[in-house]
């Protein structure tokens, strides 16, 4: 039964059972409290009720006693002696009367007042002393009372009759029936006296009773509440640790997957970066393999001018020997050309493969030469498309770098510009500038073209990798990703792209497209540290 | 090119457009051998004034130039200046674009780089020759007309008749009377002159009314 009450309670919420808990407690104490100070008040007023309702009527009873002993008897005896005289005793006899019938009338008075109050102490009281009541006995009480008044008209009448025995002389007679009256009254107060007293003991005794009654009810409470407030707590705390219990297993598996989660997440990245650097490598050799297409258009045409003119010489000793004009001289004359345009031929091709080769160290350059370089090398496009190039700087700077690979970037730019020129502008209109500046330790390179600028929505992703606006046999979409890797990551600089309003020449404005490269100037000292 | 006179070159000027220095000057030595003049120009502009001062009968001229095109330049001078020269164009490119510019412009000949310098003989020599030859049916005609200008000009008349009514086979078909109701003759001159030129075996009857012209007896002569 307390089991199944147990575990009733034990499947309670956490916060119901707190809630419980903390109900008892507080309820406990609250009723404790109260029900400590109700007893307290009870008592309080049992104790006052005590005083007022039996010890002050027992000295009253002991006063009238007294005064009817010392003051009449006494005065009595004093008359018989006749230390006094009649005159005097009868004053000091009236005001003992007086003072009785006072007394008499307090006690009686005294007997009649209400309880003024009803405390939860009576109720108790009532409820535990009803049937020990037996001494109390109200007929008993009435009957010595009423002998008591009777004793006293007695008293008095006996007081009047002692004048007229005072005048008849007969005074000894009367004397010896007031001693016996008084005597009387005495035994009877002393009775009724005993009666209070009586009361009183037992009145006590059921306060005792009740005041031991609450001590009982108020330890049993309390032990109550204790055991109760006990169980709850090691219940909250069996909750508790169960829940802590819980938690912790769940916080352990919740651990644990995280630490595999995170295990292969890192497997995951570095398998990502590694795919990202492949993909990086093959993209740069999509790059070299698109430039190279481009570089191989423009071998071919610095190729075909100085083939010709080769052929024309062969064939020309040919007819020149039909024709039996073969001279020394010409012969001579002719092989110097032929040799001075293959050795063109050859440089040119050296140019190329200067270009192409993975050449990666740094080494000091001028910017303008690397410049001048790339527009020499895609001169061919540029001269295709009727645009003209301008170069404007103040001083030739010269910087500690990667040579081609700055080369390749201005190859991308040149590029891209020819085709936005190509496809936009008027073939007398087109231009390209590069104006090269020094500001602080960074070498800043503009490089405009007047093909309207890049469309808005664009511009934002000109720089990501496989965006391209051109047809797919035209672009890879990766010329400006490469640059920017270029750029950014081999020679720490920036590359960002701007469309402005520009006067390229005096003239006219045109809407230009800005690219600004800024790279560190990098002395050789510097990057050894 | 052994087959082909290329002597008739000689007497010709041709105007050679070309922007690379190199070919220029060598092609320009290799020409020159075969023909009376060549202006070599590197610009349109250049080519122009040679156009105005010389007198050009070929023009070779390529197509990219420095700045222009062979093509724009040609049809200046065919469409606004009037001028009407053959031509022969060379070029690197084979793009359809310009080859369809070169057919509307009736260009001659398109010759790719690099030049094969007897493809471009064999080319003048295609283009001059009707010129050489229609100079020569000119002089021939001029020596004809001459002779029957100072001889008896009806037998000249009768040989123009059989000559000019000669079909495929090179016969001849026709009486004397058919011959005399066009040439107003005697029928003795008419027998007289067939005699002679059966004799020297130029007409020899094949059957009635019918006669081949022997042309191998022409050269015997």
């Amino acid at each position: 039964m307390f089991k199944k009450i147990l575990s009733y309670f034990d499947n309670f919420n956490f916060s119901l059972k707190t809630n419980i808990l903390i109900f008892i407690i507080s309820g406990g104490m609250l009723s404790i409290v109260v029900l400590s100070l109700m007893s307290t008040f009870s008592i309080k007023y049992d104790f006052d009720k005590l005083y007022e309702q039996r010890t002050k009527p027992l000295i009253k009873l002991e006063s009238i006693k007294d005064t009817y002993t010392v003051n009449i008897q006494d005065t009595l005896y004093d008359i018989e002696n006749k230390n006094i005289t009649y005159m005097q005793a009868k004053e000091v006899i009236n005001l003992a009367l007086q003072l009785i019938q006072t007394n008499w009338g307090e006690y009686k008075k005294a007997k009649d007042i209400k309880q003024p109050a009803i405390y939860i102490g009576d109720f108790i009281k009532k409820f535990l002393v009803t049937q020990h009541q037996y001494y109390k006995n109200e007929t008993l009480h009435k009957s010595i009372s009423k002998n008591i008044d009777k004793k006293m008209i007695n008293i008095n009448a006996r007081l009047h009759n002692l004048e007229i025995a005072n005048h008849n002389k007969d005074l000894v007679k009367e004397f010896a029936k007031l001693h016996l009256e008084i005597n009387a009254i005495n035994i009877y107060i002393t009775s009724l006296i005993n009666y209070d007293l009586t009361l009183a003991l037992n009145e006590k005794r059921d306060t005792e009773k009740v005041f031991e009654v609450i001590i009982t009810v108020s330890m049993f409470s309390i032990v109550l509440i204790f055991l109760f407030s006990v169980i709850l707590s090691v219940l909250l705390i069996n909750h508790f640790k169960r829940l802590h219990k819980l938690l912790e297993a769940k916080v352990e598996s919740k651990t644990k997957e995280l630490v595999e989660l995170n295990n292969s997440l890192e497997k995951r990245v570095v398998q990502e970066v590694k795919n990202n650097r492949k993909k990086d490598i093959i993209m740069f050799q999509q790059a070299r393999l698109a430039s190279l297409g481009e570089m191989l258009n423009n071998i071919a045409h610095q190729w075909r001018q100085p083939l010709g003119s080769i052929t024309m010489i062969i064939q020309s000793f040919q007819t020149k020997m039909q024709l039996g004009k073969l001279t020394d001289s010409f012969i001579d004359d002719k092989v110097k050309d032929a040799l001075f345009l293959a050795e063109n031929m050859s440089n040119t091709l050296d140019d190329f493969k200067n270009f192409f080769s993975p050449d990666k160290t740094k080494k000091e350059f001028s910017i303008k030469e690397c410049i001048e370089h790339s527009f020499e090398l895609s001169k061919y496009a540029l001269e295709k498309a009727g645009i003209k190039t301008y170069l404007t700087m103040k001083k030739d700077i010269k910087i500690n770098s990667y040579y081609n690979e700055l080369s390749h970037v201005f190859l991308n730019l040149i590029n891209n510009s020819k085709d936005a020129l190509y496809t936009n502008i008027n073939k007398n209109d087109r231009i390209i500038k590069v104006i090269i500046k020094q500001y602080k330790d960074d070498v800043v390179i503009n490089f405009i073209d007047n093909g309207g600028g890049i469309p808005q929505d664009i511009a934002p992703k000109i720089f990501e990798p496989y965006y391209t606006t051109k047809y797919k046999s035209a672009g890879t979409g990766i010329g400006l990703y490469m640059s920017k890797q270029i750029i950014e990551k081999h020679m720490y600089g920036s590359i960002y792209q701007k469309n402005i309003i520009h006067k390229i020449t005096k003239d006219k404005n045109y809407n230009c497209s800005l690219f600004i490269i800024k790279i560190p100037i990098l002395k050789e000292e510097n990057d050894e540290k | 090119m052994k087959n082909k006179d290329l002597n008739i070159l000689n007497k010709f000027n041709i105007l050679y457009l070309e922007d690379d220095e190199d070919l220029l000057r060598h092609t320009t030595d290799v020409l020159e051998d075969f023909v009376n003049n060549i202006f070599a120009a590197k610009t349109s502009k250049e080519a122009l004034e040679i156009l105005k001062n010389k007198k050009v009968d070929v023009i070779i001229s390529d197509i990219l130039l420095e700045n222009e095109n062979g093509i724009d330049f040609l049809k200046l001078i065919k469409e606004q200046k009037g001028i009407s020269i053959p031509t022969i164009l060379t070029t690197a490119h084979t793009d359809t674009k310009y080859l369809l510019d070169a057919i509307k412009l009736k260009v001659e000949n398109y010759i790719v780089k690099p030049i094969n310098i007897k493809e471009l003989l064999n080319s003048l020599h295609d283009i001059l020759l009707p010129v050489v030859q229609e100079k020569e049916i000119r002089r021939n005609t001029n020596v004809i007309r001459t002779i029957s200008a100072i001889t008896d000009s009806k037998q000249v008349d009768i040989i123009k008749f059989i000559i000019n009514n000669l079909d495929n086979n090179n016969l001849f078909s026709a009486s004397y009377s058919d011959i005399m109701d066009h040439i107003n003759i005697s029928k003795p001159t008419l027998i007289k002159l067939f005699k002679e030129l059966a004799e020297k075996n130029i007409l020899v009857k094949v059957q009635h009314k019918t006669y081949r012209f022997n042309e191998l007896a022409l050269e015997e002569i």
